[in-house]
């Protein structure tokens, strides 16, 4: 006769959800950074200058302040119950408060990097297995971003290198292949994440000038995506890094289908000007270009979706990502309900477990562990405006 | 199948390609490394007459920001578009395309020019 314990179902070790984009604020930086900029840290902030863009309710959800009243993310604490725990989550990938925006002065920038990466290594990283980093760099100073890669990409908990979303010129270009080559060395894709579109140095957020409201900023936010992509498979990168990954973090994804679309006519006329592609640029994409779900399209008929997801080739090229504990973020079962279940599962999992060699399940034990709190004011004047 | 005698050799001295009407259909004649070629005068991607463009050569399959130009006078550039097609083969250009010109086969016999059709069995 058998018992429960007999029929019990063996305890299922496969991964179900990883998130790709949690918003982690690490603490103050000002220890992790050379006296020298301390001044300008406390004063300055990241030092771009004025945000013209920001959400005017605040871009924190209102239902995630730590119980001690920090600011939401700070507590790894309680961004595992109030996150993690809540769904069933098996990786969060941090991506920071804020990315590195494009400031005047290089040596600052990197500066940033560095301590924001030494921060996060030492006071979030080991406090968890679920807990993966991203290696925040400056992309306005290819070879240094390729030395911080170097220099923190074997750490095993970073998994991928974080750029801001604008540059000066499209990253495809030849400038900033050193920070591929770096990325490809050392075993980890590269991602870009909004936020800085418009402030410091960045160009206007859009080719026909700054937009007037944040709404309008953030709807066409995916116009930098689709400038970076365009750029990365005409200028061959993925021909001369055949191993990078590419991730697009946080800037749509039914774009992505137009964007292959029109690429691929537009080659089959023009291929003489890129010879040394040697497919299709949507076949560079499909192996090479990832994005993440949030803010998941929401389309009038919500069967559409899933062929939405078809045509992007999505069981490849999609990962889902939360953006906690931002305003707009997404409910894992929620924002993906009306996919079919081995998508599902790709989007949920499979893709990101690849692309973050994440492929067994993390012990959920929460070490505790003191953290210095972020204060309110300079230390996060650009923080988290996407 | 049937031979149709559509010009002298002479005649592709003059123009080149040497445009020819064969039961209907338009036929671009080309001589390429020496040799006859005959495509049909429709490109296959938008329909139009693809031997009203540039014969020219390309940029050959290269490592990246590397240049090799290559293969002169035996690339025809669509007019529209600017499709690529090898005039040796019929076949474009770009990877991932199976697209193609549609061949004739062409004789040259003494001076004169003939191109070869399928003859209609009828039924």
């Amino acid at each position: 006769m058998s018992t429960d314990a007999d029929i019990a179902r063996p305890q299922d070790t496969s991964v179900r959800i990883i998130d790709a984009d949690v918003h982690n604020t690490v603490g103050d930086l000002t220890p992790y950074l050379p006296k020298v900029w301390h001044e300008r840290w406390q004063r300055a902030g990241l030092g771009v200058g004025a945000i013209h863009y920001g959400n005017p309710r605040g871009v924190a959800r209102r239902d995630a302040d730590p119980p001690d009243g920090g600011t939401p993310a700070s507590d790894p604490a309680f961004l595992v119950e109030d996150h993690v725990r809540r769904h069933a989550i098996d990786y969060v990938i941090f991506t920071g408060a804020h990315v590195i925006p494009m400031g005047p002065d290089p040596d600052y920038g990197n500066a940033l990097a560095a301590a924001h990466n030494n921060c996060l290594a030492e006071e979030w990283l080991p406090l968890s297995e679920q807990f993966r980093g991203s290696i925040l760099v400056n992309s306005e100073d290819p070879p240094a971003a390729a030395a911080e890669i170097r220099r923190m990409g074997t750490h095993p908990d970073m998994v991928q290198a974080l750029m801001c979303g604008p540059s000066r010129a499209p990253y495809g270009q030849r400038q900033y292949h050193p920070i591929y080559e770096a990325a490809v060395e050392v075993g980890i894709p590269v991602a870009i994440h909004p936020g800085t579109e418009g402030s410091g140095l960045a160009w206007q957020p859009t080719p026909v000038g700054y937009p007037t409201r944040y709404m309008e900023w953030h709807n066409i936010l995916p116009i930098t995506f689709m400038s970076q992509i365009n750029s990365l498979v005409c200028e061959g990168v993925f021909e001369r890094f055949p191993t990078l990954t590419f991730i697009g973090i946080e800037g749509g994804i039914g774009w992505l289908v137009h964007l292959m679309w029109r690429m691929d006519k537009n080659f089959k006329a023009l291929r003489d000007t890129t010879p040394w592609l040697k497919r299709l640029p949507s076949e560079y994409i499909r192996d090479h270009v990832r994005l993440t779900t949030q803010p998941m399209e929401e389309p009038e008929r919500p069967h559409q979706l899933q062929q939405m997801m078809e045509m992007v080739h999505a069981d490849r090229t999609v990962m889902f990502s939360s953006d906690y504990p931002h305003w707009d973020g997404d409910d894992p079962k929620m924002a993906l309900r009306h996919m079919d279940r081995d998508l599902k599962h790709r989007i949920l999992a499979g893709t990101a477990g690849e692309v973050y060699g994440l492929t067994t399940k993390p012990s959920t034990e929460y070490a505790a562990h003191p953290v210095t709190r972020p204060r309110s004011g300079a230390d996060q004047p650009l923080s988290a405006v996407e | 199948m049937t031979r149709h005698r559509v010009g002298m050799v002479q005649d592709l001295e003059r123009s080149h390609p040497l445009i020819v009407s064969v039961n209907g259909a338009e036929i671009g004649i080309y001589r390429v490394r020496g040799e006859l070629v005959a495509w049909r005068n429709i490109c296959p991607h938008q329909g139009v007459q693809v031997c009203k463009g540039r014969i020219a050569g390309t940029r050959l399959p290269s490592d990246v920001y590397e240049y090799a130009y290559g293969r002169d006078g035996e690339i025809l550039q669509c007019p529209l578009h600017g499709w690529e097609f090898d005039l040796t083969t019929g076949q474009h250009l770009s990877p991932g395309s199976t697209a193609r010109l549609r061949r004739f086969p062409v004789e040259v016999d003494g001076d004169a020019i003939y191109i070869h059709t399928r003859t209609y069995s009828g039924g």
